[in-house]
C-alpha cells in the first residue's frame, strides 16, 4: 500500500462542532482525509458520528468550524449540490420505483436521456453484481442483500468523488456481512474513490478501512491504521472497543507499582513507558496472558481459580477469579489447558505486551 | 340428523385440539372479527343502505304521490331529463363548485400538511388541534361569522371606512363568496388525508433524494407526491364528493344566489313536496359520488395508510 | 443550504399561521357580534354590552335547545364509542374474511354528504311510518360518528401489539380478563379521543339534525331557523356560547385524558 500521507487531502475538517440545542453532538473536530482512502469512523451509538456524517453529506451545517472539499470550504454547499453521495442505513431506495429505476434517478435529474441511462444502470448492476433481469423488478421484492446492491449502484450513478456509508450492514446476517464487506472493499479498489464508511462495529471497520477514526461523546480520540488502532490504543475506552481486554488499573507505591482490587501481595513490575502520573491503566489482551507451569516466570504473576471456559471457535478463553477481579486468558485450541474446571492456576504477562493507556 | 351432528363433532374435536396454538389462536380470532364487526355492520344496513334503498324506491313512485312500492313509474327521470329541464344548471355549479374547492384546497393545505409532518415537530399537535376544533362548531355559525365581517357595515366594511379607505366591496351573495364559504368549510377535510399522506414518506427518502442531486421540485415531483398519493386521493375525493352535497354555503353566504344540486334536492322534499322527483334527484347524486367513491376505494390499502404512524 | 431551509419552514409557518387565522377569523367576528349593544351589527362596535348574553341564557326555549343538544349528543357519545370500539377491532386488530371490504364500507357514510343523507333518513323514517324526534337525530347522527369514531380508535388499535393479548392467555386469562386487563387499559386513550370526538360532533351537527330531528330543536337547528328569518343579536351570542361549551369540552378532555395518564403512569 501506498503511504497514505503521501496523498492529498480531498476533505478537510478544521474546528468543526455541531450544537442541537445546548447539546453539543460533535465537538471541536480537526481531521484530513485523502484521496482515495477508506476511513472508517467507529463509535458507539450516540457518539456523534452519523451527525458528522450528516454534515459532510450537506444534511446538516456544522455550528461552527470549516469543511473544505479540495480546499474550498463547502460549509453551506446543500446536499445536492454536492460531488458527495450517502448509502443511508435504512438505505432509503424508493419504493415507488423499480430496481433501474432507483439506479437511473441521479441521471433523469441531471437530464440524461433515456437510452444512456438504462445502458449506464445496467453497466452499474454489472458493478455490483446484480444479474441484468433485475432491471424492471421492483425494489420491494428484492432481498436485503440485493437491496444493498442496489443502494451501492444509486451512488454510483451520481458518479460521486466521495462515498459516505451510514451503518449500511447493519442489519444483514453475519455470512452475506462477510461477502459484502469484501465486495465493498473490492468496489473501493476498482472505483478509487474516496469511500467514509461509518459503524459501531470495530470488526467491521478493522476489515475493510486504511484508516480509522474512533469517537466518543461527539469527539474524535484517536486516528488511526487499523494496525495502529489494535497495537496501541490511547485509552482505555479504545482499547476495550476493540475487544473484551483485561484492564489493570496500578498505582505508584515507593519505588514500585501495586495492582488496585488484586490480592495484596501483588507487587507490578513498572510499566513500559511508566507515566509520571502516580496512577495508569495497564491492558493487557487475553491473548497475551498465558497460565504458568511450576517453576514457570513471567514479569508479572498472580494466582486465581478457573470458573468459566468458553470455545470461540479455533480458540478458547478462560475466565479466571483473582480475588474480585476476572482476568480473560486466551489460548489457541491446540494449546487447551486440560481439566480447566475450579482449578487453580498461576497466571502472567510480560511489560512488553502490557499497554499503558490514561483512563 | 343428530347422527350426522356427532359425527361432524366427533370428527371435527380432535382435529381443533391438534392444531397449532397458533392456528387455533388465527381461528378464534377469525370469529371475533366478524363478531366484532356486527354491530358497526346493523347500524350501517339500517341507516346508511336502507335509506338508500328507500330513495331508489321512492325515485320510481309517481310524481307527487306518496306510493312508494304500489306503483312503478319513470317519471321522475322524464322530468330531470326533459329540455327544458333546468336542473342540469345546479349539478353544474356543484360539480364546478366542488372542482374548484379540490384544487383550491390542494393547494392551500399541501405546505401546511408538509409542515405538520415535517417540520413542526412538537407543535404539530397543537396546529392539529387548532383545525380539528372548528369541525364542532356548527357551520351556519362559522359561515355567519363571515356573514358579519363581510356584510354592509361589517367588520371589514366598518374597518376600511374607519381608516378612510371607502368601503368594501360587495363580496356576499356571488357564487365567489360561495366557494370561499365551501373552501373554508372542507378545509380539515383534505388537510388532514394530505397529512396522513405525507407521514408515508420517509424523510430519509426525501433526504436522499437530494443528495443525489434532486432540487426542491423535483423532489416534489419524483419522491412526495407519489409516496402520498393514497393520502392526496382520499382528500381530494373526500372534499370534492362533500363540496358536491354541500348546502349551507349556498344558502348562508350566496344568499340563494345560486341553487347548488342538494338544494333543489331540499325544495322537492319541503316546499314542493315531491318526495318521489326529490328522491330521483337525490339517486342522481348518490349515483355520480357513488361511482367516485368506489373507483378511488379500489385502489386504497387502508392498512397501509392508517397503520403506518 | 441552512439558509433555503429557513426560508422554507419561515414561509410554511406563515402560511399556517395565516390559514389559522383565517379559520377563526369569522368566530371572533360571532364573538365580537355576541358583546356588541344594540338590535342591529355595525362595526367598529360604538358599546359594548353583556345584554344579548344574558337575554340567551334567560330564555326558556333556548335552555330547552340546549338540554336537546346535550342529551342527543350524550346518547350518541355513548352508543358510538360501544359499537366503534369493537367496529375498530374488526377494522384493525383482526384477520378476517372481508375485512378489506369492511374498512372500506364504513369509510362510505363519511364520503357522503351530509344533506342528502339527512334527507334519505327523513324519507326512510316516513316510509317506516317512525315520527320524527330527537331519537332519529340521535340514529342519523350515529350513522356519520360511529364510522369516525371506529377510525379514530382504529389508528390506536394499529399500534397495539396483538401478543400482549396472545400472552395474557397464556398465563390463563379469559376472554373477559383479557378485555379489562390488557386490551381495554392499552387503548383507552383512542376510546377517550374517540368519545371526545362523537360528543362534539354531535354538538356542532347542523345538516343531519335539520331533517332528522322533527319537532325537536338543536342548537345548529334553532340559530339557522333565526339566521334565515333575520337578524337577531341571541344568534351570535348563542353561536359563541356554543363554541366556547366546545372549546371547554375539548379541553376538559384533554385535561382529563392527560391527569389520568399521568396517575397511571406513576
Amino acid at each position: 500500500m501506498t503511504d497514505i500521507k503521501d496523498k492529498k487531502p480531498i476533505l478537510q475538517l478544521v474546528g468543526v462542532r455541531k450544537t442541537f440545542n445546548d447539546f453539543a453532538a460533535v465537538e471541536k473536530i480537526d481531521l484530513d482525509i485523502f484521496e482515495g482512502e477508506f476511513f472508517t469512523i467507529v463509535g458507539p451509538s450516540g457518539s456523534g458520528k452519523t451527525t458528522m456524517l450528516r454534515m459532510l453529506a450537506g444534511m446538516e451545517a456544522p455550528s461552527e468550524g470549516n469543511i473544505t472539499l479540495h480546499g474550498e470550504r463547502i460549509n453551506d454547499v446543500p446536499a445536492n449540490k454536492r460531488p458527495t453521495c450517502l448509502v443511508f442505513q435504512s438505505l432509503a431506495l424508493f419504493p415507488h420505483m423499480s430496481v433501474g429505476q432507483n439506479i437511473e434517478f441521479p441521471l433523469k435529474i441531471k437530464g440524461v436521456d433515456a437510452a444512456t441511462r438504462k445502458a449506464r444502470a445496467l453497466e452499474l448492476m454489472a458493478i455490483v453484481r446484480l444479474p441484468a433481469s433485475y432491471y424492471g423488478k421492483n425494489v420491494m421484492k428484492c432481498s436485503g442483500g440485493e437491496r444493498q446492491r442496489v443502494a451501492l449502484a444509486r451512488a454510483l450513478a451520481y458518479d460521486p468523488e466521495v462515498l459516505f456509508f451510514d451503518e449500511p450492514l447493519s442489519a444483514i446476517d453475519y455470512k452475506l456481512k462477510k461477502i459484502l464487506e469484501k465486495e465493498l472493499k473490492d468496489l473501493h479498489r476498482e472505483t478509487g474513490k474516496t469511500f467514509i464508511y461509518i459503524t459501531h462495529s470495530l470488526e467491521e471497520a478493522m476489515v475493510m478501512s486504511d484508516r480509522i477514526g474512533v469517537m466518543r461523546a461527539g469527539r474524535l480520540i484517536q486516528v488511526g491504521t487499523p494496525e495502529e488502532i489494535y497495537a496501541a490504543p490511547v485509552d482505555r475506552f479504545v482499547s476495550e472497543f476493540v475487544g473484551e481486554v483485561n484492564v489493570i488499573e496500578l498505582k505508584r507505591e515507593g519505588e514500585g507499582w501495586r495492582g488496585v482490587n488484586l490480592p495484596g501481595a501483588f507487587r507490578a513490575a513498572p510499566p513500559k513507558d511508566a507515566p509520571q502520573a502516580d496512577s495508569t491503566f495497564v491492558v493487557v489482551r487475553p491473548e497475551f496472558m498465558r497460565f504458568l507451569n511450576d517453576g514457570e516466570e513471567a514479569d508479572n504473576t498472580l494466582e486465581g481459580v478457573v470458573y468459566n471456559e468458553y470455545s470461540l471457535g479455533s480458540r478458547i478463553q478462560y475466565q479466571v477469579r483473582v480475588g474480585d477481579k476476572v482476568m480473560l486468558v486466551e489460548l489457541s485450541r491446540s494449546n487447551a489447558l486440560p481439566a480447566a474446571a475450579n482449578r487453580n492456576v498461576r497466571l502472567g504477562w510480560d511489560v512488553r505486551d502490557a499497554i499503558s493507556v490514561k483512563a | 340428523m343428530s347422527n350426522a351432528m356427532t359425527e361432524t363433532t366427533l370428527a371435527g374435536a380432535p382435529e381443533a385440539a391438534r392444531a397449532p396454538l397458533s392456528a387455533r389462536f388465527a381461528a378464534l380470532w377469525a370469529a371475533a372479527g366478524v363478531r366484532c364487526a356486527v354491530p358497526v355492520v346493523v347500524l350501517l344496513a339500517a341507516g346508511f343502505l336502507a335509506p338508500l334503498i328507500a330513495i331508489f324506491a321512492y325515485s320510481f313512485a309517481p310524481p307527487r304521490s306518496f306510493d312508494v312500492f304500489r306503483a312503478f313509474s319513470l317519471a321522475n327521470y322524464a322530468e330531470l331529463f326533459s329540455p327544458d329541464n333546468t336542473v342540469w344548471l345546479s349539478f353544474a355549479w356543484s360539480i364546478g363548485f366542488a372542482l374548484v374547492t379540490c384544487a383550491l384546497l390542494a393547494v392551500i393545505s399541501y405546505p401546511i400538511a408538509y409542515g405538520m409532518v415535517f417540520l413542526f415537530g412538537r407543535w404539530s399537535s397543537l396546529v392539529s388541534v387548532l383545525f380539528v376544533f372548528p369541525l364542532f362548531v356548527s357551520e351556519n355559525v362559522r359561515l355567519y361569522g363571515w356573514v358579519l365581517f363581510f356584510i354592509k357595515n361589517g367588520v371589514l366594511d366598518g374597518s376600511l371606512k374607519w381608516l378612510g379607505l371607502g368601503g368594501a366591496p360587495e363580496v356576499l351573495y356571488t357564487p365567489g363568496a360561495i366557494l370561499a364559504g365551501m373552501v373554508y368549510t372542507y378545509l380539515p377535510f383534505m388537510l388532514f388525508p394530505l397529512t396522513l399522506g405525507l407521514s408515508m414518506v420517509p424523510r430519509d427518502l426525501i433526504d436522499a433524494a437530494r443528495d443525489l442531486g434532486a432540487n426542491r421540485f423535483q423532489i416534489w415531483r419524483e419522491v412526495e407526491v407519489p409516496l402520498a398519493m393514497p393520502g392526496i386521493l382520499i382528500g381530494m375525493l373526500l372534499t370534492f364528493v362533500l363540496a358536491i352535497g354541500a348546502v349551507s354555503e349556498a344558502k348562508i353566504l350566496g344568499g340563494q344566489s345560486v341553487i347548488v344540486i342538494s338544494h333543489d334536492i331540499e325544495i322537492a322534499f319541503t316546499y314542493a313536496q315531491n318526495w318521489p322527483l326529490g328522491s330521483a334527484l337525490a339517486v342522481l347524486v348518490t349515483a355520480f359520488i357513488g361511482a367516485l367513491t368506489l373507483a378511488v376505494f379500489a385502489r386504497l390499502d387502508l392498512d397501509r395508510l392508517l397503520g403506518r404512524r | 443550504m441552512e439558509q433555503d431551509k429557513l426560508r422554507t419552514r419561515v414561509f410554511i409557518a406563515l402560511w399556517s399561521a395565516f390559514v389559522v387565522l383565517l379559520v377563526y377569523l369569522p368566530l371572533a367576528c360571532v364573538a365580537l357580534a355576541s358583546v356588541s349593544k344594540g338590535r342591529y351589527f355595525a362595526f367598529p362596535i360604538r358599546a359594548f354590552s353583556w345584554e344579548w348574553w344574558e337575554k340567551t341564557t334567560d330564555s326558556i326555549e333556548i335552555s330547552m335547545i340546549v338540554e336537546n343538544s346535550l342529551l342527543v349528543a350524550a346518547v350518541v357519545t355513548v352508543f358510538s364509542v360501544v359499537i366503534a370500539f369493537f367496529g375498530a377491532l374488526a377494522f384493525a386488530r383482526y384477520d378476517w374474511k372481508g375485512r378489506k371490504l369492511y374498512q372500506k364500507l364504513i369509510l362510505l357514510p363519511v364520503f357522503f354528504p351530509q344533506p342528502v343523507l339527512g334527507l334519505a333518513l327523513l324519507l326512510a323514517y316516513s316510509a317506516l311510518g317512525i315520527t320524527t324526534s330527537w331519537m332519529t337525530a340521535v340514529f342519523a347522527h350515529m350513522v356519520w360518528i360511529v364510522p369516525v369514531v371506529t377510525l379514530v380508535i382504529a389508528i390506536k388499535v394499529y399500534g397495539f401489539d396483538p401478543s400482549l393479548e396472545e400472552a395474557a392467555f397464556d398465563l390463563g386469562a379469559s376472554r373477559v380478563e383479557v378485555m379489562t386487563n390488557v386490551t381495554l387499559p392499552l387503548l383507552w386513550p383512542g376510546i377517550w379521543s374517540g368519545a371526545l370526538f362523537a360528543f362534539l360532533l354531535s354538538w356542532g351537527n347542523f345538516p343531519l339534525s335539520l331533517y332528522t330531528a322533527g319537532a325537536d330543536s338543536t342548537v345548529p337547528k334553532w340559530l339557522y331557523a333565526k339566521m334565515v328569518a333575520g337578524y337577531s343579536p341571541m344568534v351570535p351570542a348563542l353561536g359563541t356560547m356554543a363554541t366556547l361549551a366546545a372549546a371547554a369540552v375539548l379541553l376538559g378532555g384533554a385535561l382529563l385524558g392527560a391527569i389520568v395518564k399521568k396517575a397511571r403512569a406513576a
